[in-house]
């Protein structure tokens, strides 16, 4: 049975012939391969997915055996269970309406299917690293999404800025994967496997020491952060908006990025026993979270914003992950997946109504201009700064829950991440506000012809807000369960992946929870209103605060210094290093040792033999009767 | 009484030979080949191989030689191969040959010697009249082409002197 | 040793003595000789072989040397006009266009 294998296969059709051909075929024929393959991936994620609902027994194919060594068995196979398959459905239901919007978005450009080859590509390596049933496998679709975020962030490859921006984003996510291997290494050593479910057996039933467990979980962290652009490894993510918009939304937000939290959710099995490791993915998550938030507030491009936005999210999924609350961080990749894809989209189509600016400043007006594009924009903004009851709202607050009742929770963790809703509330309607209310600060050569994006681009931002009010639904948490009655079929499907870090099922009262519920539904509006103070109705007390604020304002908006920090101590050693120690050193001796004395060593060689060709005849009559006498004598000694 | 002619002719040979070589006038030289020439040729005659004699005399002597001869009239040989006879390798071609003659020497020394025995019968098939019908019979293809390839080889040398190839 | 053993051993014996010569002369005539004497030697080894065996095989092989010999001397006189012409003495030292 290979069904499973056709869902990642069916994008990579998509790419090669796309790829390969796309250029000799018309748009449509480009759009309607590119689009169709993963709209039938979809399709048979669906299938497999209400089969996985009906049963609850997750689906394994094995293809073929890559490598079978003494020590080490690897098999190409891949795995269907719950976790897997909430991702593939995030990935394809979400990767499909992009491309549609694809079509519409990107119809003006030169090397259309190019874009959507690379698109597909994505697609391809990035069910492959959701489905894989091994860690190898799972790297090889880890890598190829690197490969993919890199081609498609230098897509207008003629800038160099942004080609600059692809390698950014390349180099820093190969740093994560140094991490990442390491794990590997030290998980094969103790394990001798490689397989998901047999590393978490393993460790569940002998888990080596602590010493070892930590390390593991650490090393892991900093491959998932080079991949999901948390702090330290985060300074790709923002430079990465020099992409096309649509290629934000899907790789930006909603799947690559996750694929840190996936790979976390998939070795639970070593975090269970790694404590100070757990502690470290949720404190770290807290702190990216509220570090991303607070260079949202000073950033004027509407994509960096964004950018930033989702780098403080994904910070809530770590840290719900270091506080064993997977399904909670899953339930937010799944909410935040809509809800962001839906808000780039809307900068996309502001973006294309104004013919590329990007400058909030120079916005301003737009909601009566475009009010559908808007209107979408604000329920996706609503979603993400928790009112309810958009989905956004069950979903962070069940992971502040965590944060306040887990066992290495604590307030502390709560009230920064508390805070941090009430900044993501502050920007994103500062964004609002400075985007479509207002005085229209548009430029001349931008400010005609403003309209509402085409039928393609328009219906998945529809497609994407509406399922950012309801998605939530399927996830309550516990107290409004009681209240209204229903259960949450979200968590209970995955809590069956999850066996050891069951979601506790107490009676009784919750009135921490229900306390804690109101808190943040009163920081979120909280946030809305300080917006609205600062920048709609008096939009000089901004300017004021800025301007006090003076060199705390500087260090956020220069991203906390950690970009100067890079280049100033680990670029510039490196070059310091390539240049002056191996270049002007090292490699010369080495060349000189190696190539240029063999090379002296053959002419001197030859130069004798040379000395020997003298062009006179006789010599060489000579050199055949000293061949035939040492004939001659050689058989005479031994007849 | 064969033998000891060939003995006799045999010396002469060499001594020739080694005049050839070691004589500065290459006219002088071509002469001791010519005498070197006529040895071997009664060599073959004591043999009993009367055909090879005279075609060794009539061809070889009448008609190369006669054809250096003429050339080294024709050529100024008071040139400096005049002044400087030997090459610079004299001494090592010297050792060399010296060696090969050892070894030849160590070869044939193995053999136990036994010089005086004839061969069969001496007469028969290498008289002219037996020679020439047997050879007219059998290698007639043979002598035709030799033909051809002595006309090729005049229109050849014709050919090379006449434009200066 | 018989006799023919021993004519043989001065067929090698002569055109070691060629071989010497040809190596040893600088003028080009006399290398000329020095291969005829060459081919000489090898003519008294067939015949040799001819009437020891008693065959006519190496008798005919003989007249076809001599063939070859006239064709052979025939040409090289040809070329040693031109080499003449070309260098104006018959030295073959100097004669190294060749060289390594």
């Amino acid at each position: 049975m290979t069904r499973l294998s056709l869902i990642p296969l069916l994008p990579l059709v998509g790419f090669l012939i796309n790829g390969l051909l796309g250029s000799r075929f018309p748009r449509w024929l480009v759009s309607l391969i590119a689009c169709a393959l993963p709209a039938a991936s979809f399709a048979l994620t669906a299938c497999l997915f209400t089969g996985l609902l009906a049963s609850g027994t997750p689906v394994s194919e094995t293809y073929f055996s890559w490598a079978a060594l003494s020590v080490l068995k690897v098999d190409v196979a891949l795995y269907f269970d719950q976790i897997s398959a909430v991702m593939c459905m995030v990935v394809t239901g979400v990767g499909t309406l992009i491309h549609i919007y694809s079509i519409g978005y990107m119809c003006h450009d030169e090397s259309y299917s190019r874009y959507f080859a690379y698109l597909n590509l994505f697609l391809f390596f990035m069910l492959t690293l959701v489905l894989g049933k091994n860690m190898l496998i799972l790297f090889a679709g880890w890598e190829g999404v690197g490969l993919a975020s890199y081609l498609l962030i230098g897509y207008w490859f003629k800038d160099s800025e942004k080609t600059a921006a692809g390698m950014k984003a390349f180099v820093v996510n190969r740093v994560g994967d140094t991490g990442f291997i390491l794990a590997a290494f030290l998980i094969w050593y103790f394990a001798k496997t490689l397989d998901f479910q047999m590393v978490n057996a393993y460790f569940a039933a002998s888990p080596p020491s602590l010493l070892i467990m930590n390390t593991i979980g650490i090393l892991m962290l900093i491959g998932a952060c080079g991949k999901s652009a948390q702090i330290p490894l985060h300074v790709w993510l923002p430079d990465a908006m020099a992409g096309p918009t649509p290629v934000s939304a899907l790789i930006h937000a909603a799947t690559m990025v996750t694929a840190g939290v996936y790979l976390l959710s998939r070795a639970n099995g070593v975090f269970l026993h790694a404590p100070l490791a757990m502690n470290v993915v949720a404190w770290g998550g807290c702190l990216t979270a509220f570090l991303g938030a607070s260079m949202g507030l000073t950033q004027y491009n509407l994509k960096k914003v964004l950018a930033y936005s989702t780098m403080s999210q994904i910070g809530y999924m770590f840290m719900a992950c270091g506080l064993g609350a997977y399904q909670s961080a899953m339930f937010h990749l799944y909410t935040h997946a809509f809800f962001k894809a839906c808000l780039f989209l809307g900068a996309g189509a502001v973006l294309h109504a104004l013919h590329g600016e990007e400058d909030m400043r120079n916005m301003g007006g737009l909601a009566k201009k475009i009010p559908f594009t808007f209107a979408t924009f604000l329920l996706a903004s609503l979603a993400l700064c928790g009112v309810p009851p958009f989905a956004g709202f069950f979903s962070k607050d069940e992971i502040l829950w965590n944060a306040w009742s887990a066992s290495n929770g604590s307030p502390l963790m709560w009230a920064i991440g508390s805070i941090t809703a009430g900044l993501t509330a502050f920007y994103m309607f500062r964004a609002i506000f400075m985007t479509f209310f207002g005085e229209s600060n548009v430029p001349e050569h931008a400010s005609h012809g403003i309209h509402e994006p085409p039928p393609s681009m328009s219906i998945v931002l529809g497609i994407l807000a509406f399922s950012s009010i309801v998605a939530g639904l399927i996830g309550m948490p516990a107290p409004l369960r009681e209240m209204f009655g229903v259960s949450a079929p979200f968590f209970n499907f995955l809590g069956q992946a999850f066996p050891a870090h069951a979601v506790e099922a107490e009676a009784g009262a919750h009135h921490m929870e229900t306390l804690l519920m109101g808190v943040s539904v009163a920081v979120a509006f909280g946030g809305i209103f300080l917006s609205w103070l600062f920048y709609s109705r008096n939009r000089e007390w901004a300017v004021k605060v800025k301007q006090n604020a003076g060199c705390v304002y500087e260090m956020i908006a220069n991203g906390y210094y950690f970009d100067a920090f890079y280049y100033g101590i680990v670029v510039k050693t490196s070059d310091w290093i390539s240049e002056s120690v191996l270049g002007r050193t090292i490699e010369p001796a080495i060349t000189d040792l190696t190539l240029v004395k063999s090379a002296e060593g053959a002419q001197s060689v030859s130069a004798l033999f040379s000395w020997l060709q003298t062009g006179n005849v006789q010599a060489y009559v000579f050199y055949a009767l000293l061949g035939l006498a040492m004939m001659l004598w050689m058989g005479v000694s031994n007849v | 009484m064969t033998g000891i002619f060939i003995t006799l002719f045999s010396l002469l040979s060499v001594v020739f030979a080694g005049m050839v070589i070691a004589i500065r006038q290459p006219m002088r030289s071509a002469l001791c080949l010519v005498a070197h020439m006529i040895s071997l040729a009664a060599i073959y005659a004591c043999l009993g191989a009367h055909v090879v004699a005279v075609f060794q005399v009539l061809i070889y002597v009448g008609a190369v030689m006669v054809f250096m001869v003429y050339t080294i009239m024709l050529l100024d040989d008071r040139d400096s191969s005049y002044r400087h006879v030997f090459s610079g390798m004299t001494m090592p071609a010297i050792a060399i040959v010296l060696v090969v003659g050892a070894a030849l020497w160590m070869l044939l020394g193995q053999q136990p010697a036994n010089f005086a025995t004839a061969g069969p019968t001496l007469d028969g098939i290498f008289t002219f009249r037996s020679f020439s019908t047997e050879f007219m019979k059998q290698y007639w293809f043979h002598f035709e082409l030799a033909t051809v390839l002595l006309l090729i080889g005049i229109v050849a040398a014709w050919t090379a002197v006449k434009e200066g190839l | 040793m018989d006799r023919y053993q021993f004519l043989i051993a001065l067929a090698g014996l002569i055109f070691s003595m060629g071989l010497l010569g040809v190596m040893i002369r600088r003028n080009l005539l006399v290398v000329m000789m020095c291969l005829e004497i060459m081919l000489n030697a090898v003519v008294l080894s067939f015949v040799t072989f001819a009437v020891r065996g008693q065959t006519l095989s190496g008798v005919a092989m003989t007249f076809f040397i001599y063939v070859a010999a006239s064709c052979e001397i025939a040409l090289a006189m040809a070329i040693v006009v031109l080499f003449v012409k070309r260098h104006g003495s018959l030295d073959l030292t100097p004669h190294q266009n060749l060289k390594g």
